[in-house]
């Protein structure tokens, strides 16, 4: 899948970092099975039941939660919309990201968001707008992206305060490299309304291996 | 045809007097009801058009009324989709609620704010909105201008119980202006969640209330909403006194159909009663539409003096028609009355000629046979003692040749009383024919031989040619005299040297028995008279006879069923014709005649 690839991709990026840290963790996250296909919000990416959004086919963001300082380049992460859909459905990043989001169809697109992390309206671009239109993520919160136009197009971005995190594979498997020794909390979240979270010690030059739950 | 007097019998003229009256009745009575049945139809007619074109009318305003209604709930429905509307409802951001919502409708709100749509315009656009929250109440815009602006207490009927699952329509009052307040008509359609699939919230969006009545139509219609009737184009007396009558309608409006005649400031309507929103969550509302009637009376007064005007032209022209009628019908009475007192004068008359022409003929015949038999008796005593005479030895033979003359004609004197005793019963119809068969072949031979036995001045030479029998049904007395008469006057009437032929022949029914004879031809002009009694034609005074043999033969043919004719008189030949109905032979089987 793309967004597993993505996901590795950026994991990958942090490689360098894990070459100077000395901890690692991987594992398993047990993922919710939803109880049927949703096949009319298959190329959604993003589902909801009774008001939970939820990434299909299921995924975790793995994520180590402390006070990280601040990057000093601004970080920089995309949110495609390509045959009116949102690509990834699922983005997280660390708090002071500025997101770019390319239109990569034929048509307009209006992307905007109410969600109190982050409200913003990007109006009406096609896929010639230069530069193309980006948004300061630095607040942490899940943020719903929506398109005015096109009423079932749906997206997730979660700013985080870490720069340590991952999205699973489609079986839950993940893996953070290059992470800080010592005490965290170390969380998994599923979908809106659903984050486990476990302590973890991590020690330098091991791999812990956490699996959720 | 006898020309009708006029009638001067008190009869007749009562007759008259009756008839014309009866027609007249009749006429009047059937003419009446008639009109009365026509224009009951006609009334009936006007009305129930008048309703119809009322109703039609009604249903094409709430066609339209229906158009626009779908086009605002497709608004509003639309409105509800709107994936800004859903983000601030779902996202949490409900402060931006409205503004979302005021960038949607604006278009819709713009309009709104005109100064004012033309009256009788179908506006598409909203006074006011209003979101709901999740328990049905109202969520306050933050700015009240941006939304439409309402009073309280018109707020507070956007409220609802509970969300719904499908738009609802219903009506808000608001203030109390002259005209009976406002009524805005209002639509709420739910907002369902995407993400929940949850009737989250609803949007209830005010529109400019109906107003129907079209330009020309007459009618109008208001709005009753929580025991109120908003009716902005009637005047505010004739609105509160129709007020009442809505409220009856209101109440029966689920029950009846059709419209009911009201009274509104001394006019009269016909209003019509529906309801607007039925199962609606909002409070029930009716269209109350009325249509003036007093066009309609008028129209309707008008025909009922049509009627009568027509009607009693009618009448007239049926009275008129009557009387001549009834004078053409009696008129063949009253001439028939006429006739039969002319009719009763000459039967009287005729009857009286008969009877007298019948005594007249009873008496001549009794006198002609009192004549005879008075004649016969002297007659033969004359001819008996002259025949004593002869048979005496005294007489000279010169007085003996007289005496022998005047015995012959004594015996010429009893033929005619013979002829006149029998001319006398055939006139008073006394004479039958005893009817037998008879063959006529022995009977001509044999007066063939008394003719030759007779003394014969002329030197006739006589024929005859016939069957050697020729069966006719008749008396053979009466048969022999016709045939003795016709040859007397054959050889009567000859001349010298002359001839006398008899034939006799079978054609069809009929025995043809034809006595020809040479001689001086009947004279055209007599012809017609040789029938005729006493009549002996112009042939001379000495040519023998008494003028009644054709006659008796003619009438004793016809009493035969036969008839006597003159065949041909001329060039030297006369020929008579007599005809004898055919009997059958006496070999033959027995049939009809």
């Amino acid at each position: 899948m793309r967004a597993t690839r993505l996901a590795a991709f950026v994991a990958f990026l942090a490689l360098p970092a894990a070459a100077l840290a000395q901890a690692a963790a991987e594992g398993r996250v047990t993922l919710a099975k939803p109880p049927h296909a949703p096949v009319m919000n298959k190329r959604y990416g993003i589902v909801a039941y009774g008001g939970v959004l939820s990434p299909f086919p299921p995924v975790a963001v793995v994520y180590l939660e402390g006070s990280f300082a601040r990057p000093a380049p601004e970080p920089r992460a995309r949110m495609v919309q390509k045959d009116l859909m949102f690509v990834p459905w699922i983005l997280p990043v660390q708090a002071g990201t500025r997101v770019e989001f390319p239109n990569l169809d034929d048509t307009y697109h209006n992307i905007f968001s109410y969600s109190p992390a982050k409200r913003f309206d990007l109006g009406r671009y096609r896929s010639d707008e230069r530069p193309i239109p980006s948004e300061l993520f630095d607040v942490p919160g899940l943020v719903t992206l929506r398109c005015d136009i096109h009423e079932h197009m749906r997206a997730l971005i979660l700013v985080l305060d870490t720069p340590h995190f991952a999205v699973s594979d489609a079986d839950g498997r993940y893996r953070l490299v290059g992470l800080p020794a010592g005490r965290f909390v170390l969380k998994a979240w599923l979908d809106s309304r659903t984050t486990l979270e476990r302590p973890v010690l991590l020690a330098s030059g091991a791999t812990l291996r956490a699996d959720f739950p | 045809m006898i020309k009708a007097p006029e009638p001067t019998s008190p009869g007749l003229a009562s007759f008259r007097a009756r008839l014309v009256l009866a027609m007249m009745l009749v006429v009047s009575a059937v003419a009446t009801a008639g009109l009365l049945f026509a224009q009951h139809n006609v009334a009936a007619n006007v009305r129930r058009d008048f309703q119809r074109e009322f109703q039609g009318e009604l249903a094409a305003l709430h066609a339209a009324q229906e158009v626009r209604h779908a086009m605002l709930a497709e608004r509003c429905r639309a409105l509800a989709r709107r994936p800004r509307i859903h983000a601030a409802l779902e996202d949490g951001a409900l402060d931006l609620l409205y503004p979302s919502a005021r960038d949607e409708l604006q278009d819709v709100m713009d309009g709104a704010r005109r100064p004012s749509p033309e009256p009788g315009e179908y506006s598409l656009h909203a006074l006011f909105y209003r979101f709901l929250d999740a328990r049905g109440r109202v969520i306050a815009p933050p700015d009240p201008r941006e939304a439409g602006e309402l009073g309280r207490r018109e707020e507070s009927q956007l409220a609802l119980g509970a969300l719904p699952d499908l738009p609802q329509s219903g009506y808000a009052s608001g203030g109390d202006g002259p005209a009976g307040g406002r009524v805005d008509e209002i639509i709420a359609m739910p907002i369902i969640s995407t993400e929940s699939g949850e009737v989250i919230s609803a949007i209830a969006v005010g529109f400019k209330a109906r107003e129907l009545g079209g330009a020309g139509s007459g009618i109008r219609s208001g709005i009753w909403l929580g025991g109120r009737l908003y009716l902005p184009s009637l005047a505010g007396s004739a609105r509160e006194s129709l007020e009442a009558d809505a409220a009856r309608a209101v109440a029966a409006a689920d029950e009846t159909e059709g419209g009911r005649e009201v009274r509104a400031a001394g006019a009269p309507y016909l209003l019509f009663c529906k309801r607007l929103n039925p199962g609606s969550l909002f409070a029930p509302a009716y269209e109350v539409s009325i249509y003036p009637l007093a066009d309609s009376l008028a129209r309707q007064r008008a025909l009922v003096w049509e009627f009568a005007g027509a009607g009693a032209l009618l009448l007239a022209g049926a009275f008129g028609a009557s009387h001549l009628l009834s004078r053409r019908l009696s008129k063949p009475v009253e001439r028939l009355a006429v006739d039969s007192e002319e009719n009763r004068a000459q039967r009287y008359r005729a009857e009286a000629a008969l009877e007298s022409a019948s005594r007249d003929l009873q008496r001549s015949a009794r006198f002609s046979a009192d004549a005879s038999h008075q004649l016969k008796t002297p007659v033969t005593v004359l001819r008996a003692g002259l025949e004593e005479l002869l048979a005496g030895e005294y007489l000279s033979p010169e007085a003996r040749e007289e005496v022998s003359a005047l015995v012959h004609q004594t015996f010429r004197l009893a033929g005619v009383i013979e002829d006149l005793l029998l001319l006398s019963r055939m006139d008073s119809g006394r004479l039958q024919i005893e009817f037998s068969r008879l063959d006529l072949a022995p009977l001509i031979e044999g007066w063939l031989d008394d003719l030759g036995a007779l003394p014969d001045a002329f030197g006739l030479r006589v024929g005859s040619e016939h069957p050697p029998s020729l069966w006719i049904s008749g008396e053979k007395r009466f048969a022999t005299l016709i045939l003795q008469n016709l040859l007397e006057n054959a050889r009567k009437y000859n001349r010298a040297g002359g001839r006398i032929r008899i034939s006799a022949r079978a054609e069809g029914d009929w025995a043809i028995l034809a006595i020809g004879n040479t001689g001086q031809p009947v004279a055209p002009g007599a012809r017609e008279h040789i029938f005729e009694r006493f009549n002996r034609g112009s042939v001379g005074e000495n040519v023998p006879g008494h003028g009644i043999g054709l006659n008796l033969a003619r009438d004793l043919a016809r009493l035969h069923g036969g008839d006597l004719r003159l065949a041909r008189s001329d060039d030297d030949w006369t020929e008579f014709e007599v005809r004898f109905r055919l009997a059958p032979a006496p070999g033959d089987a027995p049939g009809p005649p």
